[in-house]
């Protein structure tokens, strides 16, 4: 086992520069499934401690660069990428990062609330059991610290040890957030975390987006485009597995300057 | 102006035309054939049933488990050893089948579910579910038997892994397949290895299913008389070593039932009633206790 | 740049309820033109009657402007428009306001024709012929730009507003010193005045309809440039 200090380092390291633009470099990306292709040289610039959204019909690869991210394609059998993307000027592909401590530093949420059948305390404790962490007061503080974060301590903390498939959607997908916040990562990847959410558990949500932004980068897919606009400070519209437009939210949803953004944004298309 | 008016003057009228008595008796007939051949299934069932306690009860009692059979052309004694003999040669079987099927069933599934190996396992326990069980024995006759030059409780318990192998494999797998993969996902998301993700939650999660085709096995295992037959042949006595010849319900039916003896006759039917409960027991415990829990 | 996006929407809801609000824009549009002219009638064959109709008028161009502001919000609360249909909506609103207003020195012109009809006709009547032609050109150009969602002509119409105001300006000085001359006829003038300050307020009005327009379709905000310019500075 991987000593616990080694791979839970605080989100506050000496050289993590609050702000930076280029938090995230994807240059000129391409991604292929197989024979097909599902990126077409994407690149784009994304800060730290910002919500960025990708926005795009079915199918425009969206999802697909977010999932590279962590590099969670990589789980498809047969797939292959061209191009670099980095994180703080290190490449995710560099042969010395290990694909698990990089999974540890990028949190993610899924589409489908997905909660182990276990306790609401293992589920965020999962995280450090599988790093050898076992004093049982880091893992308590951490159920509490990640409960409080994903603003779900106060409807949870009598039933901790109760299962976690009691809860509700909405509860639920705090408490995959409360899981992915737990190894204490600096981005947080969020595919479609709303869209099985009923409105005030997406409102919840949402609100907590913005809430964790102050310590986290977060990166969010979605297809709700008044959630794109409400959440985030950058929107970058994908269409057919190409970026059409990256640019400040007010900006896509005032006055695109892409006539395809403007046609999917206004519901003309997609 | 809007129109109140109904769109039709019998809201129902246009629903097509109204049900017919003929309809309705052919309706009727149809349906009581239906609870009738269902019915007509039950009846090979419970005659089975019926008959078995008819004839298996007179005999019951604690003895026949405390006492080896009787020699033939004597009354008293019980099948005790052969119970015995029973359990440790399904124990020996599941011993083998259960680490074998389940590691095969987590490569097959989880790590290389589209490699040419995998494919290839899939498709031998499949064939293998269709073997005759007498070929089973056979070939741990053969494989065994001829090679230790003994007739074993190992060598019976070896023929009947083989016979539930594939059995535990592929419900094994099917287990796995039953996990959804949002769980692996989450597990992967956040940095999980695919042991750690395999061990602490597919595993677990996929445990109870697989205890169903566990207990499955267990039920089929014990039932069989044909590769018992060959390989641990019968035996009078209590079992003392796995390397001997060892006695089982099965055989003890099949040796017993065919004898001259009234009373040897009527002990086959008290242990077939036996051997009927033990396997009804285990399939009423693989469904019932090993239930998914989350539905 | 694009006008308008190319495509319909996949709601054709959408489109039919945009197009409607456009519509309302148009409609109010045409209305007021008329209550102008009905006015301007009222003022130079000194009949009261086509003044009354102007101020008759106005109650439904109130209600239209009513109209055009329920249709406004209504598409926001069912559509959530974004981009070029959100801008199209808001402006629509304003526009709708602007013209009410225009509309509103419609009535102001014919109150002030009714009080000069009832006085022997003044001579200086006819110098108000330029700027009444100069607001109209306005204003038609100002329906013509939103119903083109002509940006380039929206832009035209702003610079002239400060020619109009300078018509205002040296039309109000000369009657002024009519004024002194000839204090008999003092109210007439002074309702000259009043009226050459209503067709200036038409122009006022004109010009932010062209802001408006080009915010529609340009995403460019041309008000107080001036300001903008010395706060970006």
């Amino acid at each position: 086992m991987i000593p616990a200090e080694n791979i839970l380092p605080l989100p506050l390291t000496d050289d993590f520069v609050p702000g930076e633009s280029n938090f995230i470099q994807v240059k000129d990306f391409k991604f292929f499934y197989g024979k097909k292709r599902a990126l077409h040289g994407i690149t784009l610039d994304i800060p730290s401690r910002q919500v960025t959204a990708f926005i795009g019909p079915s199918g425009c690869g969206k999802s697909t660069l977010l999932r590279n991210f962590n590099r969670m394609n990589e789980l498809i059998p047969g797939v292959r990428h061209e191009g670099d993307i980095t994180i703080h000027g290190t490449s995710i592909y560099d042969p010395s990062v290990e694909i698990i401590a990089l999974r540890r530093r990028i949190g993610m949420v899924f589409q489908k609330s997905n909660p182990f059948p276990m306790s609401i305390y293992e589920n965020i404790v999962y995280p450090l059991r599988i790093a050898g962490q076992k004093d049982r007061s880091v893992l308590d503080e951490t159920v509490e610290r990640c409960l409080r974060s994903a603003a779900l301590w106060e409807e949870a903390k009598d039933r901790l040890h109760d299962s976690a498939l009691g809860l509700s959607g909405g509860q639920m997908q705090r408490l995959c957030i409360a899981r992915a916040v737990a190894s204490r990562p600096e981005i947080l990847l969020m595919d479609e975390p709303c869209s099985a959410l009923d409105p005030i558990a997406t409102a919840k949500v949402e609100e907590l987006i913005v809430e964790l932004k102050k310590d986290f980068t977060i990166v969010i897919v979605t297809h709700n485009m008044q959630q794109a606009s409400r959440v985030s400070e950058l929107t970058a519209f994908f269409y057919l597995g190409n970026l059409v437009e990256f640019d400040d939210t007010k900006k896509i949803f005032t006055n695109p300057s892409q006539k395809q953004t403007e046609e999917y944004i206004t519901g003309r298309f997609g | 102006m809007k129109s109140t008016a109904p769109l039709t003057p019998n809201f129902f009228s246009g629903a097509g035309r109204q049900t017919s008595i003929l309809r309705l008796l052919r309706n009727k007939f149809l349906t009581g054939l239906c609870i009738f051949l269902s019915l007509l299934t039950l009846i090979p069932l419970l005659s089975i049933i019926i008959l078995l306690l008819q004839k298996g009860v007179p005999l019951l009692g604690p003895n026949l488990f405390t006492q080896l059979p009787p020699a033939p052309g004597q009354d008293g004694g019980g099948f005790g050893n052969a119970v015995v003999g029973t359990f440790a040669m399904v124990g020996i079987s599941l011993v083998f089948s259960v680490p074998l099927g389940i590691f095969a069933a987590v490569y097959v599934n989880e790590y290389a579910p589209v490699s040419k190996l995998a494919s290839a396992v899939r498709f031998v326990a499949k064939l293998l579910t269709g073997i005759p069980s007498i070929i089973c024995g056979v070939f741990a006759f053969a494989a065994i038997v001829m090679t230790t030059h003994k007739f074993s409780a190992l060598a019976g318990g070896i023929a009947l892994s083989i016979l539930i192998l594939p059995t535990i494999l592929l419900t094994a797998e099917q287990a796995l397949m039953g996990v959804p993969y949002a769980y692996r996902e989450a597990s992967f998301g956040v940095g999980a290895t695919p042991f750690q993700t395999i061990w602490r939650i597919v595993l677990p999660e996929a445990s109870s299913a697989m205890m169903t085709g566990i207990m499955l096995a267990v039920a089929r295992a014990s039932g069989e008389t044909a590769p018992v037959l060959f390989t641990a042949l019968f035996s009078y006595n209590w079992i003392h070593s796995l390397m001997e010849p060892t006695a089982s319900l099965s055989v003890l039916i099949f040796n017993f039932a065919s004898l001259p003896y009234s009373h040897h006759v009527a002990m086959a039917w008290t242990a077939s009633l036996v051997l009927v409960t033990l396997v009804t027991v285990t399939n009423v415990i693989a469904q019932v206790i090993f239930r998914p829990k989350h539905q | 740049m694009h006008a308008e996006p190319s495509r319909p929407h996949t709601l054709t809801s959408f489109t039919a309820e945009l197009d409607q609000l456009r519509n309302s824009v148009l409609r109010i549009s045409s209305l007021t033109r008329l209550n102008l002219e009905n006015a301007i009638k009222g003022l130079f064959e000194r009949d009261d009657d086509w003044c009354n109709n102007s101020i008759a008028d106005d109650e439904e161009i109130d209600l239209l402007e009513m109209q055009i502001d329920r249709e406004g919000i209504e598409v926001m609360s069912r559509f959530q428009p974004v981009a070029s249909d959100l801008r199209e909506v808001i402006s629509s609103i304003k526009i709708g306001a602007n013209i009410e207003r225009v509309a509103d020195q419609a009535v102001n012109i014919a109150r002030r024709a009714r009080k000069l009809n009832e006085h022997p006709e003044l001579p200086e009547l006819h110098l108000l012929d330029e700027m009444i032609k100069f607001s109209f050109e306005m204003f038609d150009d100002a329906v013509r730009a939103f119903a083109e969602r002509n940006a380039e002509l929206a832009k035209r119409i702003k610079p002239r507003d400060k020619e109009l105001d300078r018509l205002n300006r040296e039309l109000t000085e000369t009657l002024v010193n009519k004024m002194q001359d000839d204090a008999k006829n003092l109210p007439g003038y002074l309702n000259l005045i009043f009226i050459s300050r209503c067709l200036e307020r038409i122009g006022d009005h004109c010009s932010n309809i062209a802001e408006d327009i080009v915010f529609a379709v340009h995403a460019q905000d041309i008000r107080h440039l001036a300001q903008a310019n010395r706060v970006a500075s």
